[in-house]
């Protein structure tokens, strides 16, 4: 098959680096769409092809693949990117030169462009469920810790005014570099254990994540007397952390693993005919794969790798993901998405406690989220069946 | 957080621009921020009421229309964001004909238009407080002036000190309820009709 008989479309995800465990399990969910559509004939008799790029986790490199993919590719959709910093890179080239680009990625908000379809989470959707959830359970007196780039400020700000609005208090604050390792995070958790604190919420990303987590047990921080609560550490984390280190600790996310349902048991099954296993198998990978989903669905409506094109197809588009419904905002190309959160079991699975019934508008200009907004509060699922 | 910042939402955003695609990329941007706005447009003869934030089309010619309306607008004006197509001299001009707050280049991108809201609500707020602030340091400044000038005459008539004619002012004040301006202002009064008197 030649190169013109195809559809191809650019990835650029990290495969080495500190971000690679998650962002590779964001390749993998892109390239199992790829797999399920191409062996579903296709769009339109033409397979979809993926370029993909390791931008290694280096911030400037993200933007220079851009550029590739686009001029010497000749490649005008590309799906790519974890951390606002390297989103940050790819935007002003994708707006240039008018591309299309998916970022499967939860980030902090505060942006738009024609040019981009959000697939994660933005604060609204997760930051106020959580946090009703940790005060209503462990108490009121949070802790932060984050590495040092604009996601976790942001997102500490948000939760910071949520958790006041709900009588609670920050009891200390502090940021790490990206690259933190285990000694790092020992004078942190000295500082923790002082202060004692009623739960600590992590936006420690990355490899640091897992420092951290396993810095924290070592000490004899245990989840179930002062959890680690976060919106970012997921499956991939807490298989690399180890069920012992992180039996207790809390994400909340739109998707899990766990879920129990018809359209995830298809996911899963899919993905571990694929990659042999599931292990590494998280809400930024399902987003990845819903987007490329998506765009294929857009794609085969109007039948050319258009930006305007695909735009107005994506627009509105809902989709039957593993986590449930989901649909694209037409006013701020952000999603709608479920949102749970879930407990590290003693298996190292992540035991789904409480939904939103809904899926959640993306509101993602929103300063001050109201900790009282009732379609925000999440309902206690019953032990027997906890679906999805 | 400053509170520019978290009231955000309660403001309300005109928008002074044909309705093309430039508007429109403005007015979904504005909702997406989570403002009120309204398009005003053909412009109007009188500004609409309850608007904080107005953007405005500048062009080499606009200025002309804008002014007017601006001008005869009862109660307080909005804090002006203007929309420029070119940097050239005659448009930059009108920046300051219409005293905007703040700029956005068209084509409209949706990064840049909360800063420039912001922007512009900032220093109308502060203007705003240096107006008060001016007015009220205005009025001090005459009272000043005029119990001074009292004060001189009651020590020119009575051959007393500073002090003493102060004190003067201030019991007269106390007896007859009304603040040592008013007295001043009556000594001087006095001083001068008594003045043009003595010339016959």
């Amino acid at each position: 098959m030649t190169k013109l008989d195809t559809w191809r479309v650019g990835i650029l995800f990290s495969t080495s680096g500190v971000t690679s465990i998650i962002e590779k399990s964001q390749l993998n969910g892109a390239l199992l769409a790829i797999d399920e559509i191409n062996s579903a004939g296709g769009v339109r008799g033409r397979t979809i092809e993926p370029v993909a790029y390791d931008p290694g986790s280096v911030v400037k490199r993200y933007g220079e693949l851009a550029e590739r993919l686009i001029v010497d590719d000749k490649i005008n959709v590309i799906f790519g990117c974890y951390m606002s910093s390297t989103r940050k890179e790819v935007l002003p080239i994708v707006e240039r030169r008018n591309a299309l680009f998916f970022y499967p990625t939860l980030y902090e908000g505060f942006e738009y462009s024609s040019n981009v379809m959000y697939g994660g989470a933005t604060p609204n959707q997760n930051s106020v469920p959580l946090a009703n959830y940790l005060m209503e359970t462990f108490g009121k007196r949070i802790y932060f810790v984050g590495s040092d780039y604009i996601y976790p400020r942001e997102s500490n700000r948000v939760m910071r005014n949520v958790i006041r609005q709900g009588g609670g208090e920050v009891v200390g604050e502090e940021y790490v570099p990206l690259t933190a390792g285990v000694a790092r995070f020992k004078s942190v958790i000295s500082n923790i254990q002082k202060v004692k604190p009623d739960a600590i919420f992590s936006t420690v990303v990355g490899q640091g994540c897992i420092n951290f987590y396993s810095a924290y047990h070592k000490a004899g921080g245990r989840g179930i007397e002062c959890p680690i609560a976060s919106l970012t550490t997921n499956e991939g984390e807490i298989a690399e952390i180890g069920a012992e280190a992180s039996v207790g600790h809390i994400t909340a996310a739109p998707y899990f693993r766990s879920i129990d349902s018809e359209a995830n048991r298809k996911f899963l099954d899919s993905y571990r005919n694929k990659f042999g296993t599931i292990s590494d198998v998280t809400s930024c990978c399902e987003a990845s794969y819903c987007q490329m989903h998506m765009f294929a669905r857009a794609l085969s409506e109007c039948g050319e790798l258009d930006t305007d094109a695909l735009r107005d197809a994506l627009l509105g588009m809902t989709f039957q993901a593993p986590q449930g419904e989901i649909k694209i905002d037409p006013d701020n190309n952000h999603t709608y998405l479920q949102s749970r959160i879930a407990i590290v079991d003693e298996n190292g699975e992540f035991d789904i406690k409480n939904m939103v019934r809904h899926m959640i508008k993306p509101d993602p200009y929103l300063v001050y989220p109201e900790i009282d907004d009732w379609s925000l509060r999440t309902l206690e699922i019953a032990e027997r069946h906890r679906s999805g | 957080m400053s509170d520019f910042i978290n009231n955000l939402r309660d403001l309300n955003v005109g928008v002074m621009h044909p309705r093309d695609k430039t508007a429109d990329a403005l007015l979904r941007q504005i909702h997406r921020i989570g403002c009120g706005f309204e398009s005003i447009w053909p412009i109007p003869s009188m500004l609409p009421e309850n608007i904080d934030i107005l953007f405005v089309d500048v062009d080499e010619t606009s200025p002309l229309e804008i002014k007017p309306i601006l001008s005869k607008h009862k109660g307080e004006l909005p804090a002006i964001v203007a929309m420029i197509e070119y940097e050239n001299p005659s448009v930059l001009e009108g920046l300051f004909e219409i005293k905007a707050n703040a700029v956005i280049t068209k084509p409209v991108r949706a990064a840049g238009v909360m800063s420039s809201i912001l922007m512009a609500r900032q220093f109308w707020s502060e203007q705003r407080r240096f107006d008060k602030e001016i007015s009220k340091i205005r009025a001090r400044l005459d009272n000043l002036q005029k119990l001074n000038d009292a004060k001189f005459i009651l020590m020119r008539h009575h051959g007393i000190d500073d002090k003493d004619a102060y004190a003067i002012i201030r019991k007269q004040a106390m007896a007859k309820r009304v603040t040592t301006v008013e007295i001043a202002q009556s000594i001087i009064n006095a001083d001068g009709i008594l003045r043009d008197f003595g010339k016959g």
